[in-house]
């Protein structure tokens, strides 16, 4: 069994485990569908449809989506200590780190698909180039999981790690944050160019902080 | 500070060398130094007396603010105070996953999970089993997990006559396959009698008893 | 991992004198400042500032920078004393971001109208200062030693990383939308030489400040150290 099976091991065990009771899943779709409502309604219908407003309403709603889904995914795995049976075996650290990560993107992508319809819908958006709007939506949800999970795995057993999570991520996931909302904004508004930039950076930071995540995470979990 | 006695040539399944653990700023464990072979040892000690952290420091849970930790045959099955299985998840699946990750074949749970009592009911999500329940499940990994260290945190809690008598088979097939056991217990059982060894925690000291 | 809190080099007794140095710069620092060096023609008395902001601004960066040494050495080798100069520095710096995110501010508002702009520097060391407040958040909140150095280096190791990484993202996302760069590179008047002197005796003056507070703060952790140490035993 390699490493890359482990990894794929954990994976379906997390999607297995919120099948069978998707909390996270539809916590994450509330909540987000509320933000974009509430941001929504907060900006006014004539400024919420702006490229920009509508792609930063939408990245940052997704960025506290993502929070909420590991949150749920690492809460699941302290009840009962079932973390402990994976951490005790040959290389369950990366493959814990790199499962989740797979887990994790899957659910938050299915939370993406349904807040971007939704805004789509309530805002009424003209999206000019719709194929550029759907690659920088992917990368980006690939590019944001690496580091929440890092984070929630380095506050594991900290108090007040729900609040805590945000705290340290966020400033952290800001080149992230500029990356998606520009992109999607120049996909919305017809910039084929500059969505391309913008997705090819995105990729970019998906996979640097991949790799950083990877590599330190053996240190980082106790 | 005592050593188990010699065993001959056999290497020990896992050992620990002037082990010192602090947790929260606590010292919980100073000085131990221990060699686990083959053969059923019983560690007793009062409540708080470090017994779980040694436990837990042979598995590879806890840091080591001293010492050197060893356990050549790979990753211990550590079995604790909390059944360590995934809610959402059946019985089967949980233990399916552990044994597949080791790269072990999981073909035997089902015929493990009903040797011990869950039968109808390894099915079910974890959450739905009662504490017993999911003790005997999570005790069902001795058979479906074969590994040369067993570590075995108060195995006794919330199993009826049944499970004891399982787990006391499980355990005796386990040292006549040549297996460390290293179970952690305050109750005084029978398995006393098949203990070659006994050792007493206190305060963070390890003594043979 | 050794509990001790000595360095893992032969360090030397600085303490009292750089306490006193610090003092005296600062002193000759602030008269240059405030009175030795002349009035500039085009933006008056208040460039003086930048004698305090461009200072602060280059010891934030080193404080941060020592962070990330100090934390790669507590994972390397688990010794207390560079988790102490750690969060030594990092508290420092800090301050020293803070402030100078407030020098700035007080700067930009009689000379150009504002008291922020979305400047890749600024908006990097907003979010620089926002990562190490997370790390003392983080660190705060950690009850074990060891588990809470180790947390924090994490932290600190990444937070290093990501700075360029921010201030390039904001460099992009600027130029693509042609906002014209309100802090030109320097983001100062034009120097002449007793200028550029005053600026040069006040970046010495704030760097033996740095370097007293650290020692301060790191003697102090230290002693923290020593006593948890000895509790334990």
């Amino acid at each position: 069994m390699n490493a890359l099976d482990r990894a794929l091991l954990i994976a379906a065990r997390e999607l297995a485990a919120e099948r069978r009771h998707p909390d996270g899943l539809v916590a994450a779709l509330t909540f987000t569908g509320l933000l974009v409502l509430m941001e929504s309604l907060a900006f006014g219908p004539g400024q919420a449809r702006q490229p920009g407003n509508a792609s930063a309403l939408f990245w940052i709603a997704i960025l506290f989506a993502a929070t909420l889904v590991a949150s749920r995914s690492f809460d699941r795995e302290l009840e009962d200590d079932a973390i402990d049976a994976v951490l005790v075996l040959d290389g369950g650290r990366e493959a814990l780190y790199a499962g989740k990560l797979v887990a994790i993107t899957v659910v938050l992508a299915t939370v993406a698909l349904a807040a971007a319809l939704l805004s789509l819908v309530l805002l009424d958006l003209e999206v000019a180039l719709p194929g550029h709007l759907v690659l920088t939506g992917a990368l980006g949800i690939l590019a944001l999981p690496p580091v929440i999970v890092l984070t929630t795995l380095l506050a594991l057993r900290v108090r007040a790690r729900v609040a805590l999570v945000p705290i340290l991520s966020f400033p952290i996931l800001m080149p992230q944050l500029i990356a998606c909302t520009q992109g999607a904004a120049a996909a919305l508004t017809g910039d084929a160019s500059a969505a391309l930039g913008w997705a090819g950076i995105t990729a970019a930071f998906a996979l640097v902080y991949g790799v950083l995540g990877l590599t330190i995470v053996p240190a980082a979990i106790e | 500070m005592r050593r188990v006695p010699e065993q001959g040539s056999l290497p020990a399944n896992a050992s620990l060398n002037d082990v010192t653990v602090v947790l929260d700023d606590r010292t919980i464990l100073r000085g131990i130094t221990l060699e686990v072979g083959p053969g059923l040892a019983i560690l007793r000690g009062p409540n708080g007396a470090g017994k779980t952290t040694l436990l837990r420091v042979l598995a590879g849970l806890a840091p080591l603010a001293r010492g050197r930790r060893s356990v050549p045959g790979g990753p211990p099955l550590y079995i604790g105070h909390r059944p360590m299985l995934l809610r959402g998840l059946t019985a089967r699946e949980n233990l399916a996953f552990l044994a597949a990750f080791r790269g072990h074949v999981a073909s035997d749970v089902a015929a493990a999970l009903r040797k011990w009592g869950l039968g109808s009911d390894m099915d079910r999500p974890v959450e739905r089993l009662s504490a017993g329940q999911r003790r005997r499940a999570s005790l069902a990994r001795i058979e479906t997990e074969q590994v040369p260290l067993i570590l075995l945190d108060e195995p006794f809690a919330d199993l009826d006559s049944d499970a004891l008598v399982r787990l006391r088979a499980a355990i005796n097939t386990a040292l006549v396959r040549g297996q460390a056991v290293l179970m952690a217990t305050h109750m005084h059982h029978e398995l006393d009698q098949d203990a070659t060894h006994r050792y007493v925690l206190d305060d963070g000291a390890l003594r043979e008893a | 991992m050794i509990e001790t809190t000595a360095a893992p080099f032969p360090t030397i007794r600085v303490r009292p004198w750089l306490g006193r140095l610090a003092i005296a710069g600062s002193l000759i620092a602030t008269f240059m400042a405030l009175v030795w060096a002349p009035t500039d023609a085009v933006q008056g008395d208040v460039y003086r500032i930048i004698y305090v902001h461009v200072p602060l601004a280059w010891l934030a960066y080193l404080a941060f920078f020592v962070v990330f040494l100090a934390s790669l050495g507590w994972l390397w080798t688990k010794r207390a004393w560079f988790d102490a100069l750690a969060v030594a520095s990092a508290e420092v710096g800090v301050l020293f971001t803070g402030m100078f995110i407030v020098a700035g501010s007080i700067w930009a508002k009689p000379t150009w109208g504002v008291w922020w702009t979305w400047d890749p520097r600024l908006v990097t060391t907003a979010v620089m200062f926002m990562m190490y407040v997370g790390y003392l958040l983080l660190r705060s909140l950690s009850t074990d030693f060891a588990r809470r150095a180790t947390r924090a280096a994490v932290l600190g190791v990444i937070a290093v990383i990501d700075i360029p990484i921010v201030h390039l993202s904001v460099l992009w996302m600027n130029s693509l939308h042609q906002l014209p760069t309100v802090l030109r590179a320097g983001g100062s008047p034009a120097l002449d030489a007793s200028m550029g002197m005053t600026l040069g005796i006040c970046v010495i003056a704030f760097t033996l400040v740095y370097f007293a507070f650290l020692a301060e703060r790191m003697s102090i952790e230290l002693e923290r150290q020593r006593r948890m140490f000895e509790a334990r035993a």
